[in-house]
C-alpha cells in the first residue's frame, strides 16, 4: 500500500538514518572485543632475586615464609611437604598475623608456569605482599 | 540586527555536525586508551590465571614467551641471544628508571624458562619485575 502523499506538504526524509548509528555501535563492539581480553591482564609483582637475598638474610627465619613448588601436586612449606591442594591451609596462619612477612618463592625448574602463578596467588590472596622468587 | 525566524514550512538544509565530530571524538578516547594496551606481541599466549591483581602500570616492558617458543619484547620479535640486548634498548627507550618488566609466559611453559627470562631482564637493568596473568573472578575456595 502507497503512503499518500498530502498536497503542498514540503518533502523531506522523515525516517532516521540508522546506518551511521549501526555503523558506529559495530566499530565500538569491534575495539570493545579487542581491546577486552588486554584489559583484563594482570600481574604479580616479584622481588629481584639480589635485593630480596640481602634482606632474606638480614630477616630472621621467623620472619619470611619459605615456598618450594617441588612438582604441580606437592608443594613445601617452610619444612613441611604438604599436598599442592593443601597450601592455602598450610599458608593461613603462618600469613595471618599483623606483620608482614615476606614471602620467599623457589620453584622447580619443570613445574609449569601455571602452576608457578597460582601458588603465588594463593600467597597473595592469603595477604603476602611481598613475593621473592628465588633462582638456583 | 534582527534574525529572521524560519517558518515552519522550511527545511533545515545544513548538515548537523554536531554528532559526527562527537561520536568522532568518542572513537578517538577509545583508541588513545586502548592503544598502549596492544603495545603487545602477536603470539599465541595462555596467560596463567589469577585471582589478584598485582603490578598495575600502564608504562611497562612486557616480554612474552609463547606456546611455541617464540619470545618478543614488546612488539619486536627477538631471539634467545638478542633478548639482552633488545630489552636493554626498550628499558633505556622509555626514560624511566623504574619501568616495570612484564614476563608474559603461556601457563604451559617450564618454570626453568620463566627464571631464565627474569635473570636476563635482571641483567638487562631491570629494577621491577612481574609475571602477567588473566584475571579471573572465579570463586577461589
Amino acid at each position: 500500500m502507497r503512503r499518500a502523499k498530502t498536497p503542498g506538504a514540503p518533502e523531506g526524509i522523515h525516517e532516521i538514518n540508522m546506518t551511521p548509528l549501526i555503523d558506529v555501535s559495530l566499530v565500538l563492539v569491534v575495539i570493545l572485543m579487542v581491546a577486552t581480553p588486554l584489559a583484563l591482564q594482570s600481574s604479580i609483582a616479584l622481588r629481584t632475586a639480589g635485593a630480596s637475598g640481602r634482606e632474606a638474610a638480614m630477616r630472621g627465619q621467623t620472619e619470611r615464609v619459605e615456598i618450594t613448588v617441588l612438582s604441580s601436586e606437592s608443594v613445601r612449606v617452610n619444612r613441611t611437604v604438604v599436598p599442592r591442594t593443601a597450601l592455602a591451609g598450610t599458608l593461613a596462619p603462618l600469613l595471618g598475623g599483623d606483620t608482614p612477612r615476606l614471602v620467599v618463592v623457589r620453584c622447580a625448574d619443570d613445574v609449569s608456569n601455571g602452576t608457578f602463578v597460582s601458588v603465588l596467588d594463593e600467597a597473595r590472596a592469603l595477604g603476602a605482599s611481598n613475593i621473592a622468587v628465588v633462582g638456583r | 540586527m534582527r534574525r529572521r525566524r524560519p517558518s515552519a514550512s522550511e527545511l533545515i538544509t545544513k548538515i548537523n555536525v554536531t554528532p559526527i565530530i562527537d561520536v568522532a571524538l568518542v572513537l578517538v578516547t577509545i583508541l588513545l586508551v586502548t592503544a598502549p594496551m596492544l603495545s603487545i606481541a602477536d603470539l599465541p599466549v595462555d596467560l596463567p590465571m589469577a585471582h589478584t591483581r598485582g603490578a598495575e602500570d600502564e608504562r611497562n616492558v612486557s616480554v612474552t614467551l609463547a606456546s611455541n617458543g617464540d619470545l618478543a619484547v614488546d612488539r619486536d620479535r627477538v631471539t634467545p641471544e638478542t633478548l639482552r640486548a633488545a630489552l636493554t634498548l626498550h628499558l633505556a627507550r622509555s626514560g624511566e628508571a623504574n619501568v616495570l618488566v612484564v614476563i608474559r609466559a603461556d601457563s604451559s611453559i617450564p618454570y626453568g624458562r620463566i627464571r631464565n627470562l627474569l635473570s636476563e631482564a635482571r641483567a638487562a637493568g631491570a629494577k621491577r619485575l612481574a609475571v602477567a596473568t588473566r584475571q579471573t573472578t572465579e570463586y577461589m575456595p
